[in-house]
Parts: structure tokens; sequence; C-alpha cells
């Protein structure tokens, strides 16, 4: 338990932190993967006769690995004092490391050609030394250049998603908004128990709209401010608005975004019962099965030939949609099913719990 | 001063009534839920002033306004609205009156003091204003003396002759004002015109018969008029009964 907590401890820098970890898996197989490609660009590259491109080859690898991995252990080893820099220092302290183990590699190098008599490709010790070193200098550039605009690029994207995320925040109409406020006013005089609950209501309400969009609420939460909701309009718009629950099945601590049902019974009360004289009856009902849990709104649809509302956008579809696939992924769904009586919302969560 | 308030909501009836009861000039003849209702309350407690909520079901307040405008006298027309409906955009160059909910006292009081019933710019507003742009839901008649409304979705076909135009519906039929052009305008697709004169509910329209003579004519529900069509319509009707049978 105490090292989990440790591990979280330590990748906390890590997500600001340029310099991927290199004692990895992964970044040693890249490591392996780039040394021998640049080992293969050195030996096409060299005017040496093709007779020995074979050879040149092995021994250019040989040396490339052991640079590469050399280079690998020691940011890996220098990961954590590294992180603590800084990004734009340690883009140069792990430079410089990089070119300090290229040049004592290299001068080791030379002394085992010597002692071991294998033709090195210059036999000049100061030409040899220089040419590593300027080789490793463009190539270890190039690397830490493209993991730093790579780590850029990454904290630009989370950035993005993370406004998108927070764009997403649920919206309550602003005709809701207003017309409760009338509601209050004409309350107040005759009934001032119930204008002053339905301040109450409305102020959570609205809270729960401008909350943290990462959060998720048990669905007993967002049933009960669902309900509440329904009784705010149910008082404006008196006998003509019916609400019918049918949610005994459901699991009540499924975790859900806050304001997933309200939206879409607004869009009921909007765009289903408002237009209709006489009113209709908005049901909400669950059922589950073994992974998930389906939730349905409906409302009934005017007969044809009555005029309708101004189709929606849709906007609050869209925004629950987008806010369940953040959440959840394709584990969650947002389904419009509609025959000639009757509009229908489902919704699908994922639901852990035991059945 | 004798005043209707419209609203669908009891609540905000309530309210309106009651701020109107503190002023002793106003007198609350009718209350009304919905724009039908009004338009029968109008006609007979003959209110000066309505205060008329723009978003109701079935008629809104912009076509119950359309149609008060027929009226002999035309009530004052004061639009209530809880917010920014498009609406209020088109009222605005108009100066047609309009109060939002919650509605304060003072603005109430000085609508009511300044309040006038439409002109004729003022009516094209309405039109613009209404958000659907798709015409309205009723057609409104004189008959014997009052104001009657007729469902645009029960009139079968519109005919004109030299002075006037004809509107069959389920109900029989009455003259009306507009022409067959304005009429196609506003309703659009719901109407097709198959002759110079004549103007067809497309939902009616049930066939195509020729004569001996090579007259062609109209098959239509809910009448035994057979209608002509004119040559330069008959391509356009054909096209139509085959897109409908396609799509079944």
């Amino acid at each position: 338990m105490k090292q989990k907590q440790e591990q979280q401890l330590e990748q906390q820098p890590e997500q600001d932190f340029f310099l991927p970890d290199f004692c990895g898996l992964r970044m040693v197989f890249t490591v392996v993967l780039l040394s021998e490609l640049f080992a293969l660009i050195l030996t096409v590259g060299q005017s040496g006769t093709s007779m020995d491109l074979w050879s040149d080859l092995a021994l250019i690898s040989f040396f490339m690995q052991w640079a590469g991995l050399s280079c690998a252990g020691v940011l890996c080893l220098a990961h954590r004092p590294l992180s603590r820099l800084g990004n734009d220092r340690a883009a140069m302290v792990s430079y410089l490391l990089l070119l300090i183990v290229i040049a004592l590699l290299s001068e080791a190098a030379y002394q085992i050609g010597v002692a071991t008599a294998i033709q090195l490709v210059t036999p000049n010790h100061l030409e040899f030394l220089l040419r590593n070193i300027t080789i490793g200098a463009i190539v270890s550039a190039l690397i830490l250049r493209y993991l730093y605009v790579q780590f850029q690029w990454r904290r630009r994207v989370k950035a993005e998603g993370e406004a998108r995320v927070q764009a997403l925040q649920a919206r309550i109409r602003p005709h809701f908004l207003f017309n409760s406020m009338n509601t209050i006013a004409s309350l107040i005089p005759t009934r001032p128990q119930v204008a002053e609950e339905t301040i109450e209501d409305l102020a959570d309400l609205f809270r729960a709209s401008m909350s943290d969009v990462r959060q998720l609420i048990p669905l007993k939460e967002e049933l009960s401010m669902a309900e509440r909701y329904m009784c705010m309009e149910q008082l404006r718009m008196g006998e003509r608005l019916k609400l019918e629950l049918d949610v005994d099945e459901l699991p009540m601590d499924l975790l859900l975004p806050p304001l997933t049902l309200q939206p879409l019974l607004e869009n009921t009360v909007y765009h289903g019962i408002e237009p209709l004289p006489e009113g209709g009856t908005v049901r909400v009902s669950g059922s589950r099965s073994h992974a998930s849990v389906d939730i349905v709104i409906s409302n009934p649809l005017p007969a044809a030939g009555v005029s309708l509302r101004e189709p929606g956008h849709h906007m609050a579809q869209a925004n629950i949609r987008a806010r369940l696939e953040a959440h959840f992924e394709h584990k969650a769904s947002l389904q419009v099913e509609q025959d000639e009586h009757e509009y229908r919302v489902r919704i699908r969560l994922p639901y852990a719990g035991k059945p | 001063m004798k005043v209707m308030i419209v609203d669908d909501e009891a609540l905000a009836r309530e309210r309106l009534r009651r701020l109107l009861e503190e002023d002793s000039d106003v007198e609350v003849v009718a209350e009304a839920a919905n724009g039908q209702e009004a338009l029968t309350r109008c006609q007979s407690a003959r209110p000066e002033v309505v205060l008329l909520d723009i978003r109701m079901p079935g008629m809104d307040g912009l076509e119950a306004a359309r149609h008060m405008a027929e009226l002999d006298p035309p009530p004052a027309v004061i639009f209530t609205t809880a917010y920014g409906d498009h609406a209020l955009q088109a009222f605005e160059a108009r100066a047609i009156d309009y109060l939002l909910k919650p509605i304060r006292r003072e603005r109430l009081t000085q609508s009511l003091a300044r309040a006038r019933y439409l002109n004729r710019s003022q009516l094209s507003a309405l039109d613009e204003a209404r958000p659907e742009a798709k015409g309205r839901n009723f057609l409104s008649v004189h008959r014997h003396g009052s104001l009657q409304l007729i469902p645009v979705n029960s009139v079968v076909y519109f005919q004109a002759d030299s002075k006037y135009v004809t509107v069959h519906h389920a109900e029989g039929e009455d003259l009306i004002d507009d022409s067959l052009r304005l009429l196609e305008d506003e309703f659009g697709g719901a109407f097709v015109r198959i002759h110079r004169n004549a103007l067809v509910a497309s939902g009616a329209l049930k066939g195509i018969e020729k004569d001996n003579a090579g007259h062609i004519f109209a098959l239509l529900q809910g009448t035994k008029n057979q209608l002509e069509i004119s040559r330069r319509h008959v391509a356009e009707i054909r096209r139509l009964l085959k897109e409908r049978s396609k799509s079944g």
C-alpha cells in the first residue's frame, strides 16, 4: 500500500516533464531500433568499398547499440534529479550528459580498437573522437528536440480535451429560469412557503449546473434533482404536466454526470408537453441488465397537424452524449427512439455493482 | 379600462390580475389560456387592451394578435414573454409593446397608458417574428358579423374568381381577403398550385384524371368537386404524386 502511494507521488511531476521514462521496456526497444537505424545510415553513407560493408555495419552497429543503451541508461538513472530541474535546464543538462557519455565511449572504443588491433574506421585518434562527438551531438540534439516537441503537443492535446469537457457544462434554458422567477413572484403573496421551497429547488438546480463537470454523482441525487425540477414545472403548468416514475429497479448508487436526466426532462416539457393544449404525461422508467442500466425518458407526440414547436438543435442531447463519452467512452450511450405517438430517449450507463 | 389576460400558466394570470386590480381604473373582463380561447372571449367581453403571452400551446400569441386585428374595433395588444424570443427582435423596430416576465408594476402601468391597437406594419412584423415562419395555423373569416377560425389543416383548396378567394374546408366554404399568391407564399409546401385560379392542399391530392376532351383534373380527398389542372402544372403534380407513392 505504501509503495503504491509512493509510486503515485513519483508520477506527479512526470506529467510536466518532457523526458520519457528510459527504464521502460518500450523505450529501450525504441532506443535499440533507433541506434540500429543510425548505424545503417552511417554505414551506407560511408565512402568505403562495398566489400567491407557488412563488417563495417557490424562494427558500427555494435558501437551505436553500446552508445544508445548507455545514453538511455544514464537518462534512466538521472530521470528523477533531472525532473526536478524544470524542462529547460533538464534539457541542457541531459544534452551535456549525453555528450560526455558519447565522448567517454568513443575514447574507450578507440583504446579497445588499438589493443585488439581491430581495423578502425579512422585510424587518427583525435579525428575519431571529434567525428563521434559531432555525430553524437547532432543525433542527441535531434532526439531531445523531438521529445520536447512531442511533450508540448501532448500537453496541448490534454489541455484542449479538458477545455472541451469544461465547455460541456450542462446548461439550463434561460426560459426555465425566467418562467420560474415569474412563478415565484406569483406565489409570494399567496403561498409564501411554496415560493420559498421553489427558490431552494432553483438554487440546487443551478448549483448542480455550475458544479465541476468531471465529478460524478449517485443516481439517487440525480433523480431527486430531476423530481424537484418537475415539481417546479408542475407548479407552472398545473394539471397539464404529469410525471410517472418507474425506477425501483435502478441501483441508487449508480454513478453518472450531474444533470444527465434533467436536461432531457426539460426537453420533454419544452418540446413535448408545452405545445399540447391538454398536456400529457412524461415517463421515466429504468431497467438493468448484468453490466449496464437503461433509463428511458418518454413524452407523447402531438397528433399530426398540430403545430409543433420549432425543432430543437439537439443541443442537450449532444451535450449529454459528449459528457457520457468523456466519462464512460463507448460503455455509455444515448439513443433516440420515436414512433407516431411517443418520443423516447434511452440512456445506457455502465454499472458494475452486484445484481 | 377593460383588460383581458391571456396566458397558459394559471400562476402567471393570477399575478397579472393582482397587479391590475391595484389600479382602480382597470377592470379585468376576461382571462384565456390559449389563442383560440382568447379570440372567442375577446369577441364577447370586448376588452380595450389584451395582455397576450407569446408562447402558448395551440395558437400562440403572435397569431392570436393577427386575428384580433381583424375584429372591429380591434383591441390594443401588449405582449408578455419570459425570455428573449427571437420575436422580440422583430418587435424592437416596430415599437410593438411587450413586457418581460416577471412583469414590473411600473412597466405595466406605463404600457397600459400608451397601448394602441396594432397598425399594418406592426402586423407584418408579427409574421416576421414567428419563429417557425411556416404561416398561420388558422385563417380568420367574418361570418354573420363574428370572427370565425378555420384551421389551416382542414383546408382542402383555395379557389379564386374575378374578385374573391373562396376557401373550401372541412366545414364548408368561406370568402377570404388574401390573394392566392400570398397564400402560396405563406404556406409553401403544404399547398400546391394546380391552376392560375386554384391552390390545393398537397395532403388532399389523391390522383389525376383525364376526360375525353383531354382536360386533366385533380382528384381531391374531402370534396367531390373536380378541379382542372392547367398544362403548365401537370408535370409537377405528377412528380409529386409519384414521389408520394414511392415514399409509401
